[in-house]
């Protein structure tokens, strides 16, 4: 059934970044609006749960630095998917890379023997390594061998997480914890220093914002940049003006994989001080960071930004948690709701509905 | 001409500087004394008092955060002074603002963490927090404001593997376990040792499935184990899956945890039910009477059993066997060196009696016992300690399966 | 241990617990096809569970409940469908959104369902005569789920379909080349619709089969991360709904042989093995010629908008 001639859906002509920000603003505010039913159904007014999270998240030093300590392995991840994404990869392995990122600095940290000042940095550069290797190979089997990436990326996030079960369950089970499935600690040389007073690990957040701002010149400014984003957005002339795109891919998932690896670094040097179950490390950081990502229309300092947002709507749900009783599952609805309300307001940007004669044939 | 003036004027740059300077002092001292107003402030014995659990799973299983839930409503409902809050789903490693934002926001005077991988986040915080009473459960590192707390199975444990070896036709029961880690492992010890109580050549086969809650998993298991020839089975996991599918078979099994007797009402024999409220009751009295502060709990340690009601035999409260399998149970006689030619029934009574008794007549892990590969673990006229019990590794000769951690 | 029961036990459990692996891969195999990458298994199959059961508990009766899970699972399955072919978003993002979104509703609502047992949970029966048939006989046809037969016979009719019928291929069209079937006349929005809402159908039906038959009761989180080994499942099947009845059962036997072989193989092993093996899988099918007749459907993940560049 053909729409009547005068009526049609024609693509927009790019909007402008701040307008785009802010119909994304939109979407996740319709979004809790939304899900202010679902508080209503538990007896909560609204207004009250989204007090409680504006106030909770920004509203006192505990909440802000939580919100920081939250956007910390957003902000690394989602920088590297911007990258990957730019490339036209889609890195749904976010969270294996995070895993194996933290395995290495786990061996690192209690089995290299390095001397104490050397261990910090190396566990940053064999996290690095660690994810950036978990990145390569679906990169590698895409670009060689045409494997489809989310697919790849996807099983390999269950791979990592099973490499991770055995190791604590087996040749790393630690000596100090009566039997539990948990690495040693870590020696007090491999702890990452916190701000005082709070539990943000500041280096791991430089790391990101120094990220955040070395991508995005990478990506607009230089060669390696341009090259990649002919790859993605037009493969055809990247292949004619003899550009590599099996150099490109895997350039790019290793630097997506290697941040990812390092917010794994951050989170068992920072945050545990040991290794332990998958679940509790990774935290559903690799999904959420592609949401951060996409949200920063691929923009790697943009996502300074929406890892902040994502931050502060996580931090909301611990924090009605708490206050309100309201149950955990509550924050899965939220963040789908706000998903798709995402998805919509994305597609109001790029299209409108015409009314009226074309004015081109 | 012009008047002098009494005092000179004063510089509009200096009267801004110093006006803003009164302003931020001000503020500064406002925040301080608000800070210092939020600071929790010592409870007060005889006050009313606000607990706030941390849960590590939903209050929805039918395992151990929904008993450590049942057993804080039941002390909310037995003191008037007292006030719960809770929350629940806790990842490891994020308690630490949890526990913030509950002394913070909901005022709690005393924090109780249940679960083992909260252990170093209690710790930092009851640092953090030193006129906050903390309680973690299950660990083993402690403070002058934070103390220890367990209620374990094995002695009930033991019983359940008497009636199991009464039942068994082939010989040969069955343990589904979750992970292989000491309190596990003791369970599954002092069963087999009920076990070959009363069948000394019994095997019991150990399976695994390294979650705490896995319905399908437990499935699996309790399937691979009946194919293999078990027909009684215990296990450790957070659903009543393993009931339900002997059950389906026609075979008996315990309950765990939980009152479970409403899902296999025909074959279920016997089982663990936890009752925190007998240690949560007593704590929070002695709080409130202040013989419990956030200075002197160093050494408080509770490893409460059968004695102190902290925990009970029975798939259902106040069911201790399931009358469908009392007969049998009379049925089989055993011969023990001290109480004579008794049945397996009257054996069970006598022994939760020994166990229940104060003075704990009777232990389950009373030597000698050897582990399956020979070694002697348990000496002639000695018990396992507090210590070696949490420590556990080894496997009571009699146990057949794969067993992580054995140690040589 | 006799050989022949170790391998009855075995095979029946494989039935068994590959039911709901094979109803929820065969529908994704259909979404998949017409070039929907519909990530949100997991959301539907939960969606289905939570309905079956709560339903089935109401009512007293496990099919009501079977029907309830799948009616859920298909609305569900609609919003993907609308965000993604109607409003032509991103399939990775929607899939993700869609499978937070079930597993926050299905925990939010089931909330007081948990710690019930279903009494009228689907029995298994046991076929008369049949099941005397030596070693097939206890495996296929002694206290299995009528869904089990269910499920094998949608696998030949769903193959059917798909590549001997005029439908079938018009899916396969949409999939690989919708520009080409449009100009056919091929409704390419339409075809797409379907196939989602058939896999979101089949989702609901395993998860309800999950909660209904399988450990009939509730708990939040109780598909436990099937529906992710469903899109694995998908893949190692070709895309194609009988060699997904052997992956099916494949996977379903090694998870549990993985609790027969404890003793001798580390239990990581084998979880890992379903989700390394789709990826080997794929390295071996992606030389050349093979590709193209195995491969994934060439237009999996692309939305299609009739004329646009």
């Amino acid at each position: 059934m053909k729409p009547p001639s005068w009526i049609g859906v024609e693509r927009r002509p790019a909007l402008p970044p701040w307008l785009v920000f802010a119909i994304s603003m939109g979407a996740i505010v319709s979004a809790l609006i939304a899900a202010g039913i679902f508080f209503q159904a538990y007896g909560v007014s609204p207004f009250r749960a989204y007090g409680d999270i504006i106030r909770g998240a920004l509203g006192s030093k505990l909440g802000i630095t939580e919100t920081i300590r939250r956007a910390i392995p957003l902000l690394l991840i989602g920088v590297g998917l911007t990258v990957a994404f730019r490339a036209l990869f889609w890195n749904i392995g976010a969270e294996g890379q995070l895993l194996m990122g933290a395995v290495t600095a786990t061996g690192i940290a209690l089995f290299s023997g390095l001397p104490g000042p050397m261990l910090l940095p190396a566990m940053f550069v064999g996290g690095f390594l660690g994810g950036a290797a978990w990145g390569v190979i679906p990169a590698a089997l895409k670009a060689k061998l045409g494997i489809n990436d989310v697919i790849t990326t996807l099983m390999l996030n269950y791979v990592a997480i099973y490499v991770v079960d055995w190791l604590i369950h087996g040749p790393w089970k630690g000596t100090a914890m009566r039997g539990f499935a948990y690495t040693d600690p870590f020696p007090a040389a491999a702890i990452l220093p916190t701000i005082a007073g709070t539990r943000v690990h500041w280096p791991t957040l430089l790391i990101g914002l120094l990220a955040a701002v070395v991508f995005f010149i990478l990506v607009r400014r230089t060669r390696v940049g341009f090259e990649i984003r002919v790859v993605g957005e037009n493969p055809h002339a990247a292949r004619f003006s003899g550009i590599s795109q099996v150099k490109i891919t895997i350039l790019a998932m290793l630097i997506s994989g290697g941040l990812a690896g390092m917010a794994g670094v951050g989170e068992v040097a920072g945050i545990h001080h040991m290794l332990l179950g998958p679940a509790n490390v990774a935290l559903g950081y690799g999904y959420t960071a592609i949401i951060v990502a996409w949200l920063a229309r691929r923009n790697p300092l943009a996502v300074i930004l929406t890892a902040f947002v994502f931050a502060v709507i996580m931090r909301g749900g611990d924090v009605i948690k708490v206050s309100l009783g309201l149950p955990f599952q509550l924050v899965n609805v939220f963040n789908g709701l706000i998903l798709f309300f995402l998805i919509g307001s994305e597609i109001l940007m790029r299209y409108r509905i015409r009314i009226g004669r074309r004015t081109t044939a | 001409m012009k008047q002098k003036r009494m005092y000179p004027k004063p510089r509009t740059k200096e009267v801004k500087v110093l006006k803003r300077s009164v302003l931020m002092l001000s503020v500064l001292a406002l925040v301080i004394a608000g800070g210092l107003a939020m600071v929790a402030a010592e409870y007060v014995p005889g006050t009313p008092l606000k607990v706030g659990f941390v849960y590590v799973g939903p209050i929805g299983d039918l395992g151990w955060t929904n008993a450590h839930d049942k057993a804080r409503l039941i002390a909310e409902a037995t003191f008037p002074w007292l006030e719960t809050v809770y929350v629940e789903s806790v990842a490891e490693g994020q308690e630490g603002p949890v526990i913030d934002d509950m002394i913070q926001q909901l005022g709690c005077d005393v924090i109780l963490t249940t679960s083992f991988g909260f252990m170093d986040g209690t710790l930092a915080a009851a640092l953090r927090h030193p006129d906050v009473i903390f309680g973690h459960c299950s660990g083993f590192k402690r403070a002058p404001n934070m103390m220890n707390y367990m209620a374990d199975f094995y002695q009930i444990y033991y019983l359940n593997g008497l009636m199991a070896g009464a039942l068994t036709k082939t010989g040969k029961v069955a343990y589904v376990g979750a992970f292989p880690i000491p309190e596990v492992k003791r369970h599954m010890g002092a069963y087999a040792v009920g076990v070959r109580e009363i069948l000394p050549d019994a095997e019991i086969h150990a399976s695994w499935i390294y979650e705490w809650f896995s319905p399908t998993a437990a499935k699996e298991a309790t399937e691979a184990l009946i194919a293999a020839g078990c027909d009684v089975f215990a296990f450790t996991e957070d659903s009543p899956t393993v009931c339900q599918v002997a059950a389906e078979s026609g075979l008996p099994s315990f309950g765990h945890y939980s009152p479970m007797y409403a899902f296999s009402p025909d074959y279920i024999v016997s089982g663990q039910i936890a009752h925190w409220e007998a240690i949560y009751l007593d704590f929070f009295a002695k709080i409130y009477a202040g013989v419990f502060t956030a200075q002197n709990i160093q050494d408080l340690d509770y490893w409460w059993l059968l004695q102190e009601k902290a925990v009970e035999i029975g798939a259902d409260p106040g069911m201790f066997i399931n009358p469908v399998f009392e007969d049998a149970l009379k049925a089989v006689m055993h011969e023990d060196p001290i109480l004579g030619t008794i049945s397996v029934y009257d054996l069970v009574m006598a022994r939760y009696a020994q166990m229940a008794d104060p003075s704990m007549v009777y232990d389950p892990f009373n030597g000698p016992i050897y582990d399956r590969l020979g070694t002697l673990r348990v000496p002639e006229g000695l018990r396992l300690s507090v210590f070696e019990l949490t420590t556990m590794e080894w496997a009571v000769d009699g146990i057949v399966g794969p067993w992580p951690g054995e140690p040589e | 241990m006799s050989w022949e029961s170790w391998v009855i036990a075995t095979l029946s459990r494989t039935l068994a617990y590959g039911t709901p692996l094979l109803l929820a891969t065969l529908g994704e195999i259909y979404a998949e096809r017409s070039g929907v990458l519909n990530l949100g298994v997991e959301g539907m199959m939960i969606i289905g569970a939570y309905a079956a059961f709560s339903v089935a508990y109401a009512t007293g009766n496990p099919w009501l409940g079977i029907g309830a899970g799948a009616i859920a699972g298909g609305a569900f399955s609609l919003i993907h469908a609308f965000a993604c072919i109607t409003l032509r978003a991103n399939q990775v993002v929607s899939g993700l959104a869609l499978t937070m979104l079930g597993l926050g509703l299905s925990g939010v609502l089931g909330r007081g369902l948990e710690g019930f047992p279903l009494f009228s949970s689907l029995r298994g029966v046991t076929v008369p005569g049949l099941h005397r048939i030596p070693i097939l006989g206890p495996i296929l046809f002694e206290g299995q789920n009528l869904l089990v037969y269910i499920a094998i016979v949608l696998a030949v009719l769903l193959w059917f379909v798909l590549y001997k019928t005029r439908i079938g291929i018009s899916i396969r069209a949409v999939g690989e080349d919708p520009a080409t079937a449009d100009s056919l006349g091929v409704h390419v929005a339409r075809v797409r619709y379907l196939c989602v809402l058939v896999g979101g159908v089949l989702a609901g039906v395993a998860g309800g089969y999950l909660s209904v038959a399988y450990r009939p009761a509730w708990t939040e989180g109780m598909t436990a991360g099937m529906g992710w080994i469903v899109i694995a499942l998908t893949i190692f099947a070709f895309w194609n709904p009988l060699l997904g009845l052997f992956g099916a059962y494949f996977f379903a036997a090694l998870f549990h042989l993985s609790f027969r072989l404890q003793a001798w193989l580390a239990p990581e092993l084998l979880k890992m093995m379903p989700y390394a093996l789709a990826i080997v899988v794929l390295i071996l099918v992606s030389r050349g010629t093979l590709q193209k007749r195995m491969g994934a459907p060439s237009a999996l993940t692309i939305p299609y908008t009739r004329g646009e560049d």
